[in-house]
Formats: C-alpha cells, structure tokens, sequence
C-alpha cells in the first residue's frame, strides 16, 4: 500500500470513526436523559405517596380531634343540657315543664351541629378565616386567654387538600400555645406578602430558646406539612418573649 | 437566457435551494400573526433566507464575471479573478456561523445563553482581528476564522445536550420529539463532518479525485438535511402531532 493510499484510508476511517462517535455521543445522551426521567417519575411517585399519607394522616388526627371536641360537648353542653330536661320535667310545674321542652329543642340543635362535625365535610363548606375564629372563640371561652383575629381574607381560595393540612396546623400551634406558653394573649394575623400568603400565630407566653434543636417531633411535623402543600413554616421565639409561627404558602 | 446562466443557476443544489425558500415562504406567511413574531419561526426562516440569497448571489458571480472580477479587484485579489471565495468567506465562515449560533442559543436555557453571546462577540473580535491584520485575506482560505466558527457551534451544540440532561424543564419531554433536539442533531453532524471535508478537501482533490467528489457529496447531503431541518423548524406550528412544544422556549 502506497502512503497516499494509508493516507486516504486513514480520512475515510478516521471520518466514520467520528460519525459513529457522534451518532453514539447523541445515543448516549437520549439513553442518560431516558434514565433521568425514570428516576424522576420514581420521585415524583414517592412524593405522591408521602403526600397521599399526609393528608391521611391529618384527616385522622383532625377527625381525633374532632371526636375528642364531641365528647367535651356532649359531657359539658348537651349533658348539661339534658340534666336541667330531666330537672324540669320532674317538676309538676307547667312553666318548668315549657322550660324542660326549650332545653329539649336546643339539646335537638346541637345534637344536630354536632353530627356535622363528625365528618370531615365541614371542611369544604368552612372557610378557613371562620375556623380560625371558631378555635378562637372556643379558647378564649374557656376563659384561658384573650385571642384576635387580623385577615385581608388571603386564604380565602384553597385546595381541599391545602385547607386540611392548615387546619391541622393551626389546631397544632394552638394546642401547643395553650399546653406550653401560658399566654395572656394570642393573636392570628394573615395577610398577602408578594406572591406568598402569610398565617402568623403569636403568642406573648413564656416562649422558648428557637435556635435549640428541638428533641420533640411536633414542629418537624409542621414543617413537613406545610411542605407536602408546597408551603414554608417557621418558628421564632426567645424565652420570656412569646412565640410566633409564621405560616407561608404560595398564592 | 444563454448556457452561462443555466450553468450558474441551473445546478440542482441551488434549485433545492430556491424550491426551499419557497417552501419555506409559504410556510411562514401561513403561520398565526404571533408566531411570525417569535424567534423560534422567524430565525429559522432568516437563515433559509438568507442562505438561498448568497448563494444565488454567489451563482450570480458565477454569471457576471466581471462584477466577480471588479470586486476581486476592490479586495485586492487580481490573481484570481475568478474567485468568489470573499463571499463564501463572508457570508457561510462569519455571518452564517453567527446566525446559527443564534438559533442553538434560542433553544437553550437562561444560565446557558451567556456563554454564546460570549462566543459571538469573541468570534467576531477574532474574525475581524484576522482579516484586517491581514493574517486570513477576504478572498483567500481562512481555515483558522473557520475552525474557530465550527468548534464554536459544535460547543453551543455541546451546552444544549448537557441542558438537556441536566435542565428539569426537559424532564417531562422526549428528546426525539422535539425539533431543537434535531436541530442541534443535525448541525452537530453537519459541523462535524464538514470539518473533516474542509481539512482533507484539498488534499483528497490532489491525490484522489474520486473520493474528493464523494466526500463533497456527504456535504451537499447534509446541507439539503439542513434545509429540511430550518423548514421543518418553520412548520413546527403545524406538525403537533409529530413533535412537542419546546420547554424552554414555550413554558406551559
């Protein structure tokens, strides 16, 4: 073989040795991006999983909560209510006897609010500004604190899913603000900051040292559920100053 | 018209060329008002155009020698009048490695793009660099203005795929049915062959005609898929079916 002939072999080889890496490199970038979608579409499958059990698990503890707040009626309110009945019908007076029939529609009433609360229905119809002031209400009418309410109405429109995981949320922060902090006062401000909507509950109880790491699971709790709806949560406090937690979700 | 001009114009490259830019036309006057307006169907359109102009224009040369021959002269080339490298030079080394730039650049994402605006102002520095210090003349070889244009498109074509396995917005899309990922297929083939073709060219003419004629043929191949691509990339509008909607450029 001449050397022009070795040298034009070479251009030939050399020219489909570099088509084929080309046609490989291009291969082998579909095939890398083919594997990156199956690890994502694992992902996401996860995600949906851990999502689904969230929300299980709130509708759980919501509906614990709510057989719990039952049970506190039935034994403060209705059987209160039917005790005074059976008071006022063992009376032979007919104004006790009118008196025991009052009791007896409003026992009817309640009985029949309660039954609404047993299932998880009264999520879609309640707003969330109106649970809000339905837990205040009922914690400042044990007498334990003052409470308010400040809102521009931001979560006014919000996924079923969303509402769930902030009802929660809330009862949480409130649970711990009456079990821990021994506040005078605890107050519920929402408002809109740029593309977020803001949930922020502050009490002025006796707070605690934030930047510790807390050994309970309760705020880890918040954290990632407020994570599973796309949210943010947040938690500042200092001992002797209260506390406040401030709730944050895209609009 | 006499033999000159059908010699000229009449060579089935520059009538694919014509067919193209007709086609193409028709095509983007059919396109909704908005989309004339989006780069990603009027780029395309763009350099078919401008690629079926030159070269006729080149043809045209080819046909009047003596407007060939005086702006030769103006160059300063007088030994071989008979050239029109200046404009191959010109309008396929420079502008058009610019304006394909361009096109890789509208398909990539956001923290990519900076890179090729970079590579197009260093290539035009350079390019400008060489040809008034006199080291690459308009009408002679410029391998180096070359080299520089191609491996930076072959880059450009470089960032798009590491986009497209690293940018998530592409996660939800298959590579084969979108046409940037074609686009850049097919220019990174064409740069890449024609590299090979414009180093060896001269030397397989000397030493072996016939595979100089056939390695010149893979590229007037490659240039008729490029032209399929641009007029395909024009049509995307219209060929749902077949391809999706770029992630990058048409967010959902």
């Amino acid at each position: 073989m001449t050397e022009t002939e070795s040298q034009v072999l070479l251009i030939l080889f050399g020219g489909i040795f570099f088509a084929i890496l080309m046609t490989l490199f291009v291969v082998g970038v579909v095939l890398i991006h083919r594997q990156r979608q199956a690890k994502n579409r694992q992902k996401i499958a996860q995600l949906q999983a851990e999502f689904e059990k969230t929300i299980l698990n709130v509708e759980n503890e919501i509906q614990q909560e709510t057989l719990a707040q039952v049970g506190r009626e039935l034994h403060d309110n209705i059987g209160q209510l039917l005790s005074l009945t059976k008071l006022n019908l063992n009376s032979s007076k007919p104004e006790k006897q009118q008196e025991a029939k009052g009791y007896v529609n409003q026992v009817i009433k309640e009985v029949r609010a309660l039954s609404k609360t047993l299932n998880l229905d009264w999520v879609e119809s309640l707003s969330l500004d109106e649970f809000i002031t339905q837990q205040l209400e009922r914690v400042q009418a044990t007498g334990f604190c003052e409470t308010s309410l400040q809102s521009d109405q931001s979560f006014a429109e919000l996924k079923k899913e969303e509402k769930l995981v902030l009802i929660r949320v809330i009862q949480e922060s409130l649970n711990n603000a009456i079990k821990h902090a021994e506040p005078n006062h605890i107050q519920v401000r929402i408002h809109r900051q740029g593309p977020s909507r803001i949930l922020e509950i502050a009490d002025d109880g006796l707070g605690f040292d934030s930047s510790q790491k807390s050994s309970g699971s309760g705020m880890h709790n918040l954290h990632k559920r407020m994570e599973t709806i796309g949210g943010k949560c947040s938690v500042s406090s200092s001992p002797g100053e209260g506390t406040s937690i401030r709730i944050e979700l895209p609009v | 018209m006499d033999s000159r001009f059908w010699s000229a114009f009449g060579n089935w490259q520059t009538i694919v060329l014509d067919l193209a830019l007709l086609l193409g036309t028709c095509l983007f006057l059919k396109l909704p008002k908005e989309k004339k307006g989006d780069s990603a169907y009027w780029l395309p359109f763009l350099i078919l155009s401008y690629i079926a102009i030159y070269q006729n224009f080149g043809a045209y040369t080819n046909y009047n020698y003596e407007f060939k021959k005086a702006v030769n002269a103006y160059l300063g080339n007088t030994e071989n009048p008979k050239f029109n490298l200046w404009l191959f030079n010109i309008a396929e080394r420079q502008i058009l490695a610019i304006l394909y730039l361009l096109l890789i650049k509208s398909w990539l994402g956001p923290s990519m793009k900076k890179y090729v605006d970079w590579m197009i102002m260093i290539f035009v520095a350079v390019a400008l660099t060489l040809q008034i210090s006199g080291i690459e003349l308009m009408y002679t070889e410029q391998p180096i203005i070359f080299a520089i244009g191609a491996n930076m498109i072959l880059v450009a074509c470089g960032l798009y795929f590491i986009g497209l396995i690293t940018n998530e917005n592409y996660l939800q899309s298959q590579p084969t049915r979108l046409l940037s990922f074609w686009g850049t297929t097919v220019l990174l083939f064409y740069f890449s062959l024609t590299y090979i073709y414009a180093v060896t060219l001269l030397y397989l003419y000397r030493e072996n005609l016939t595979l100089g004629k056939s390695l010149a043929n893979i590229k007037y191949v490659m240039q008729v898929i490029k032209l399929c691509m641009l007029l395909l990339l024009i049509a995307a509008p219209f060929l749902t079916k077949f391809f999706d909607r770029e992630p990058l450029h048409d967010p959902a």
